[in-house]
């Protein structure tokens, strides 16, 4: 069983992000391509690729999720987002037609997080993407229910491959479940172990205070 | 191996004051394990949902009385879970499934079955169970758990004890694989409540982690849909 010595905080999905969720953060550098809707003046230094002072009206430049959050808003024009091609009409046909086949981990990673995340950004395309992620979570939802309840006792590394983060996170949890009853089943439940707490304890030497 | 007795602590207290022709120092002697308890507290590894361990669910079962007939005699013995007893040679009597267990290990009664716990009926069960699309009753509420400690301990007063064993693991994947289809029409028609009749408390618990993370996904993409709706209802940490 895997046994953690914190818990972790687990992603935010939706639109809210988790402050201290690992995934979260690393959502949040996830990059967008963006365009400025007015010049930068004196800022020219962050765009490498031109050695101007000022970084223009209507420059394309990618920006990560988290800055291209905050400087969006919705009166005053400052950068315009584009939605990424995973999320876009193309895609979200192939989505609808079968959502098992994509490879969601080549796609996302967070495929689900960063799509809700996009909902922050005005765009006619918005209620289309979201209910495009309820449904492409909804027909991938058996076959990550089968898999991560069947595989006892085999290497997973195949069946999670196509999974996204969050389908990831759902697969463990599933097989927790399968592997803690397994266990009772073959009557290793009964047995004491230490807690990985007390495995990981590490007695702080002398030699470690003294400076 | 040891089975790990979860009511040894109220046995021991109870024959520590008592005083009777039992000392307590067998009783204490042979209680082996600590109870269930101290090892599931390690084990807690998901802060989203504390599940329950498998062998917690063991120790609820633990609770259920089953008939045994004893080989010595003792009078009524009063435990804060009730009275039990008196006991008697060759009389049988009603005893929780630890001390059934505890006593059996130690050779001093024999275990009558339940009266469910029989070839003809569980074939029944399994049939009735193939044949329905909704879940039927069982037997009991703790017919997995009784199943394996029963037969574990004490499978030479149990006849036929190997057909049982594959009976009742037939009838717990078909419901397994009932519950999973229903899991899954749940989710695909974005159902808001279902019913769970007849669900023993070990088949919720085994997919209780995994439904309720996925219904958590479900729901927060729901609210994506509706725009404004979730504001400020995001957990704190």
């Amino acid at each position: 069983m895997d046994s953690q010595a914190y818990l972790p905080v687990p992603p935010g999905v939706g639109m809210e992000e988790n402050f201290f969720s690992l995934d979260d953060i690393l959502l949040s550098h996830e990059r967008l391509s963006c365009r400025t809707e007015c010049a930068f003046p004196r800022l020219g230094f962050l765009e490498k690729s031109g050695d101007t002072r000022d970084i223009a009206e209507g420059t394309k430049m990618e920006l990560p999720l988290w800055l291209a959050k905050g400087l969006y808003e919705r009166k005053r024009r400052v950068v315009s987002v584009e939605v990424p091609k995973v999320y876009r009409e193309g895609w979200r046909t192939v989505f609808s037609a079968d959502p098992t086949v994509v490879d969601l981990q080549k796609m996302g990673p967070y495929y689900y997080g960063l799509g809700s995340q996009m909902l922050h950004f005005d765009s006619p395309e918005n209620p289309d993407v979201a209910q495009s992620l309820l449904q492409t979570f909804i027909g991938r939802f058996r076959r990550t229910m089968d898999s991560s309840q069947n595989a006892y006792n085999e290497d997973t590394s195949v069946l999670v491959e196509r999974l996204d983060c969050l389908e990831r996170a759902l697969f463990r949890s599933g097989q927790s479940g399968l592997n803690g009853f397994q266990s009772w089943e073959k009557g290793r439940a009964s047995h004491l172990t230490a807690s990985t707490l007390v495995l990981n304890y590490r007695k702080r030497k002398m030699a470690d205070t003294q400076p | 191996m040891p089975i790990v007795h979860n009511g040894a602590v109220t046995s021991c207290v109870f024959f520590a004051v008592s005083g009777n022709s039992y000392s307590a120092g067998t009783f204490i002697s042979s209680t082996v394990g600590v109870p269930a308890l101290t090892h599931s507290f390690c084990k807690q590894n998901n802060p989203a949902v504390q599940t329950m361990d498998p062998s917690e669910v063991e120790f609820l079962a633990e609770k259920e009385m089953v008939k045994i007939i004893p080989n010595f005699s003792l009078d009524k013995i009063y435990l804060i879970g009730g009275d039990l007893g008196p006991f008697n040679p060759g009389l049988p009597v009603d005893v929780p499934v630890w001390l059934a267990l505890n006593l059996k290990q130690r050779q001093k009664c024999r275990i009558v079955p339940p009266e469910w716990m029989d070839v003809e009926k569980l074939e029944e069960i399994r049939e009735l169970e193939r044949k329905e699309d909704a879940f039927t009753p069982v037997p009991s509420p703790y017919y997995m758990e009784l199943t394996k400690l029963l037969l574990n301990h004490a499978s030479d007063n149990i006849p036929k004890a190997d057909e049982i064993r594959t009976l009742v693991k037939d009838i717990w994947d078909t419901r397994i694989a009932k519950l999973r289809l229903s899991a899954d029409s749940f989710i695909s028609q974005q159902e808001a409540h279902a019913k769970l009749d007849n669900l023993t408390l070990m088949e919720i618990n085994t997919t209780r982690t995994f439904l309720l993370d996925s219904l958590n996904c479900m729901y927060k993409l729901r609210s994506n849909l509706q725009p404004g709706s979730n504001k400020g209802k995001a957990l704190d940490y």
